[in-house]
């Protein structure tokens, strides 16, 4: 069922087994923006729960608003996530995201997207804690 | 405006007093590079915006001894945009002179991103008889720092009659000096709820407290033990973890997983097809009633009024 979403911050991909949001290059990600991509991804997955890959390359800056919102909110219907990373900016932006707020799924950083899918897969497969 | 290695340090540098000093209002503007200068000022943003949220919350949440310090930005612009009028904190905190705002078009000390946003606002704004309006906007210091805040814009015709003049003002929190006795101490307090014991918290209890706050974030799905169980679990009184949550967090546990559980009912509601049964079960609401009831009082309408 793969299918296909753009609005001005992100593109979504959805394959059968998870869902690629690739972030678009210059844009500062603010409440406004984490609030439509956040809207976006759920209707693109129509409810069902997913593993989310997130290729964060291109932005250089989330707002601490949109920080908690994509936390709490932007935590809904997902069940791990992968940030696919260029270092050293999205690193640390990462790394500062995934040290400040607590998630309740499997979280980790790759800079290999191979990689990234195969830690989505494992965690899948692996039994709900 | 200069971006290499030189300059931004300077910058990394000012921000870093400045937040020394106690104002984490300031920023610095991200670079589009994707080096290590770069991932250090972001991170600095990150860092002090985390401060900077924590200061005001615990302000707000203990503002019986925690010293906190307004600062208000003022300026008046004429139906041009141009600057007639800045106050002086605002001239202090630009680190510009007065004979550098006046007469000088508001552009010049907006970030670009505010200048298009500035641009169509402006516009807007004016066409109104009189308006007020809520827009985010980045002004630079004189030293390179930026200093995001929403701002308040008020449009309004002189009493002349025949032009129209914008005030634009917005308060930020600073630690640099302690209130002076009296107002500021009173005009910070929350009004009811707050008169609940002080209880004296150790390192070992806040940390136990956020493990609580982990906790019920992270099994909102589930119901809550009882607290005086929960304390238990905790190593801990009830007491302690009632007053101490209420302190740490302001509100209490029992609203604090109510509110929680809404946030997310509410964005599955909006954008969601799942049935709002399925959203009850989901965010640990025990019916469709008792979920609409609480959905309700928070949000003046229920649920099912964001599904038409």
């Amino acid at each position: 069922m793969n299918k296909s979403h753009e609005n001005s911050y992100a593109l979504y991909l959805l394959t059968d087994e998870l869902i690629h949001i690739i972030y678009k290059r210059d844009h500062l990600i603010d409440l406004e923006a984490a609030q439509i991509i956040v809207r976006d991804r759920m209707m693109v997955q129509e409810g069902l729960t997913m593993p989310v890959l997130c290729d964060i390359r291109e932005v250089r800056m989330v707002t601490k608003p949109a920080r908690d919102y994509l936390a709490v909110e932007g935590s809904l219907l997902v069940k791990a996530l992968a940030f696919f990373i260029d270092p050293p900016v999205t690193d640390v932006i990462s790394s500062f995201y995934l040290g400040t707020h607590l998630l309740s799924f499997p979280t980790a950083s790759f800079t290999d997207k191979d990689e990234a899918i195969s830690f989505l897969r494992e965690s899948i497969e692996s039994p709900d804690p | 405006m200069p971006n290499n290695d030189d300059y931004n340090v300077k910058r990394i540098q000012q921000m870093l007093l400045e937040m020394a000093r106690g104002n984490f209002f300031f920023s610095l503007e991200p670079s589009a590079k994707n080096d290590n200068v770069a991932s250090l000022i972001v991170m600095l943003n990150m860092v002090n915006e985390e401060i900077r949220a924590s200061f005001v919350h615990q302000g707000f949440a203990q503002s019986g001894d925690t010293p906190q310090y307004l600062v208000q930005l003022s300026l008046l612009l004429d139906a041009d945009g141009t600057i007639e009028m800045a106050n002086q904190k605002t001239c202090s905190l630009l680190s510009r002179l007065p004979k550098d705002l006046i007469g000088k078009p508001i552009t010049e000390l907006l970030s670009k991103s505010s200048r298009k946003l500035w641009a169509k606002q402006w516009r807007r704004l004016l066409k109104k008889e009189q308006s007020d309006a809520v827009v985010p906007l980045e002004l630079t210091t004189g030293d390179g720092l930026i200093v995001r805040k929403e701002f308040n814009l008020t449009t309004f015709r002189t009493l002349q009659g025949s032009t129209k003049k914008i005030l634009m003002d917005t308060v930020l929190f600073s630690k640099g000096e302690p209130f002076g006795k009296g107002l500021w101490k009173h005009a910070l307090k929350v009004s009811k709820g707050t008169e609940s014991p002080k209880v004296r918290l150790s390192q070992k209890d806040i940390r136990m407290i956020r493990d609580v706050h982990d906790m019920i974030i992270n099994n909102l799905d589930r119901d809550l033990p009882r607290l005086r169980e929960l304390a238990l679990q905790m190593g801990t009184n009830e007491f302690k973890l009632k007053y101490g949550f209420k302190q740490l967090y302001g509100t209490t546990i029992f609203k604090f997983l109510t509110q929680e559980r809404l946030r997310k009912a509410k964005t599955l509601t909006m954008h969601t097809s799942l049935s709002l049964k399925t959203i009850a079960h989901m965010t640990g609401f025990k019916s469709i009633p008792h979920f609409s009831r609480a959905f309700k009082e928070k949000y003046g309408q229920p649920p099912s009024s964001l599904r038409k």
